[in-house]
């Protein structure tokens, strides 16, 4: 098998003022091969964000198995989670999180200031090459559009050369435009074998994808294949480019 | 490595965010440079008592004439140490050098038209050991001039300075009250008196003149200084001259002693008390300075954890361990609170510089002042900047970052 994320009947249960309970996910169990680009979609309050958050090892499970890697996650202390968080996941996130006064170069060169590697500003500086904005390495966000921040937010998630990018609605603040590029550069590391996890509420985001899950209620209400993902790139060539809003 | 990123990290948080960087400052700077003055003003002003205690002689007991409390040398008035009395202090084991001397107090001095008023003593040969002080141009006061009773005079570099400016002094003749004396000699320079006034406005004559010419005061001794052969026995011959004394003046047990006896430890004790007061308030406001500036910075710290939440939350998404978002915080309290130590210290110094010019007193900026005002910042940096810092780590990364 060849599975890089498997859950075995995953629960997450938050209780809120001591009594009510919420189940946010319920015997979720799932297989996302290494190279897949998976969608998960649901409805705000679905739950969907909780399944990435636990995938992302930023939270644990209440009950139920994650396997990383055939690794156990839930035998790991928090600092064995922070280093595979730093290893072996990208996060992107929908509100970018990018630092303010803080350049292009140095918000991607983040992560590596808690690995070991040493040639940070020229790995930092590869990572802004593939998503094209190697001419804006020394903007700062305020300086930079939406769609060329969340492109810095994804070069940050690559630097560390991780096996999953996990996105969180990464093209909700952006327009049609900027939220396609996006999607073309998740389509792109795809290609080149990242296993890119999707979270979104939209159908036709989820559609780039070759696979689509679907959340209702902390639970998974549908499995299927994408028979034929829509190309990012080739609906780009299709808007006029001043629809992007420059700031 | 990292460590070293971090910190760079640190500084520059600090540059992008220059006022409240300032104002998280401002109290460990006020706290630092008054820390530095005090330091500098107390090690100058020891360095003064210090130089005091050498000219007094830290071998020295002076007898002065008289009871009471501690002050000025005693004036022939009131002498009523004997010949006896120095004969019997003599004896005494360990003792050195017993020398007599007569002491008056701003006598009028005339040379031609020129007028001032000098100390003026009587001595013996002996005074010059006892004070390590002789003349250093011309005669000391020698044998001879005691026993003839010669009118002849040593001045002091003040006398000499008010008196005839750049004329050579030696040979000359002034006027001491009524007294006419010849010039022999110019005192060893000295600066200030163990009682702190002028030691060099001082004219130095034959003990037998003094006595029976000029103070009449043939009975009776003003003043001796007591050489010991080590400054450890001074406590115990002080004790002993003191018995010596009470029994030579037949002083019944009750009555107080009427005369004194002073050594450098008393000196010391006279000199520190006047400033420990001060000394005691400045370090109180050099504290609370500390403490008040810890707080603001660590009240600034925490405001900035919360409006930082999501820089924490994305940093530990990232791969950042809690002991590393910890360190993060550590380091940039510890950035202020040293870079507030080195400006501290810089604005002491120009305080102390400042008040070097305005009051004339004598200030020592040490090494160890440097080391103080950095190990102050250090800790106040680690004891204020560890609770936010806390703080920042236990952060939950899901709740930071929605």
């Amino acid at each position: 098998m060849n599975n890089i994320i498997q859950t075995k009947a995953i629960t997450k249960i938050y209780s809120k003022d001591g009594n009510i309970t919420v189940k946010a996910l319920q015997d979720i169990s799932l297989e996302i091969e290494k190279g897949e680009f998976v969608a998960i979609m649901g409805a705000s309050g679905s739950g969907k964000s909780t399944l990435m958050n636990i995938i992302g090892c930023l939270n644990r499970p209440t009950g139920g198995e994650y396997f990383l890697e055939g690794e156990n996650v839930n035998n790991l202390s928090d600092d064995d989670l922070a280093r595979i968080r730093n290893s072996k996941i990208g996060f992107v996130f929908q509100q970018f999180h990018l630092l303010p006064r803080t350049d292009a170069l140095e918000n991607v060169e983040l992560p590596l200031l808690y690995s070991d590697r040493s040639d940070i500003s020229k790995l930092a500086q590869k990572a802004l090459e593939i998503v094209g904005l190697a001419d804006r390495i020394h903007h700062y966000p305020a300086e930079l559009s939406g769609g060329q921040q969340q492109r810095v937010a994804i070069a940050r998630a690559l630097v560390n050369n991780p096996e999953i990018i996990l996105a969180d609605e990464p093209t909700g603040n952006l327009d049609s435009r900027a939220g396609l590029e996006v999607i073309s550069v998740f389509q792109q590391l795809h290609a080149e074998g990242k296993t890119v996890i999707l979270v979104t509420h939209a159908q036709e985001i989820a559609e780039h994808a070759d696979r689509i899950i679907r959340i209702k209620d902390g639970k998974i209400t549908g499995d299927e294949r994408v028979r034929n993902p829509l190309n990012a790139r080739e609906e780009l060539q299709n808007i006029p480019e001043e629809t992007e809003v420059t700031q | 490595m990292k460590i070293f990123r971090l910190t760079t990290n640190a500084f520059k948080g600090l540059g992008k965010n220059k006022m409240r960087s300032f104002l998280m400052m401002v109290g460990i700077i006020i706290g630092i440079a008054t820390l530095i003055v005090i330091l500098s003003v107390t090690q100058g002003a020891n360095k003064k008592i210090m130089a005091r205690i050498n000219n007094f002689g830290p071998n020295a007991i002076m007898v002065h004439s008289g009871g009471g409390k501690m002050r000025g040398p005693s004036s022939v008035s009131e002498a009523n140490l004997t010949q006896q009395d120095l004969h019997d202090i003599s004896s005494i084991d360990g003792v050195k050098i017993v020398t007599p001397f007569q002491v008056k107090l701003n006598m009028p001095i005339k040379y031609q038209s020129q007028f001032t008023s000098a100390t003026v003593m009587g001595v013996m040969p002996d005074w010059a050991d006892a004070w390590k002080r002789g003349a250093s141009k011309g005669n000391f006061v020698g044998t001879e001039d005691v026993e003839l009773l010669k009118k002849v005079c040593v001045i002091g570099q003040t006398v000499k300075k008010e008196l005839f400016a750049d004329i050579n002094p030696i040979g000359a003749k002034l006027l001491i009250g009524k007294v006419k004396f010849k010039v022999q000699g110019i005192l060893q320079k000295r600066g200030a008196s163990p009682g702190g006034s002028d030691f060099d406005n001082l004219i130095i004559i034959p003990f037998s003149t003094a006595s029976r010419r000029l103070m009449n005061q043939p009975k009776y001794i003003a003043m001796m200084r007591v050489i010991v052969d080590d400054p450890s026995h001074l406590k115990v011959i002080s004790r002993q001259i003191g018995q010596v004394l009470r029994h030579n003046h037949h002083l019944a047990s009750q009555e107080e002693d009427d005369f004194r006896l002073t050594s450098s430890t008393q000196i010391i004790k006279m000199i520190k008390g006047v400033s420990n007061t001060l000394h005691i308030f400045l370090l109180l406001i050099s504290g609370l300075s500390l403490i008040i500036g810890g707080i603001v910075i660590m009240n600034i710290m925490l405001i900035s954890v919360s409006e930082r939440k999501k820089e924490i939350g994305l940093r530990k998404a990232v791969g950042a361990r809690s002991k590393e978002i910890l360190l993060q915080f550590v380091l940039e309290s510890l950035v202020v609170t040293l870079s507030g130590g080195i400006l501290g210290f810089i604005v002491g110094i120009l305080g102390v510089k400042i008040m070097e010019l305005l009051t004339n007193t004598p200030a020592v900026v040490s090494w160890e002042a440097f080391v103080l005002a950095f190990g102050f910042s250090f800790i106040v940096g680690i004891v204020f900047g560890v609770q936010p810092a806390r703080k920042a780590a236990r952060l939950d990364p899901v709740e930071a970052l929605r």
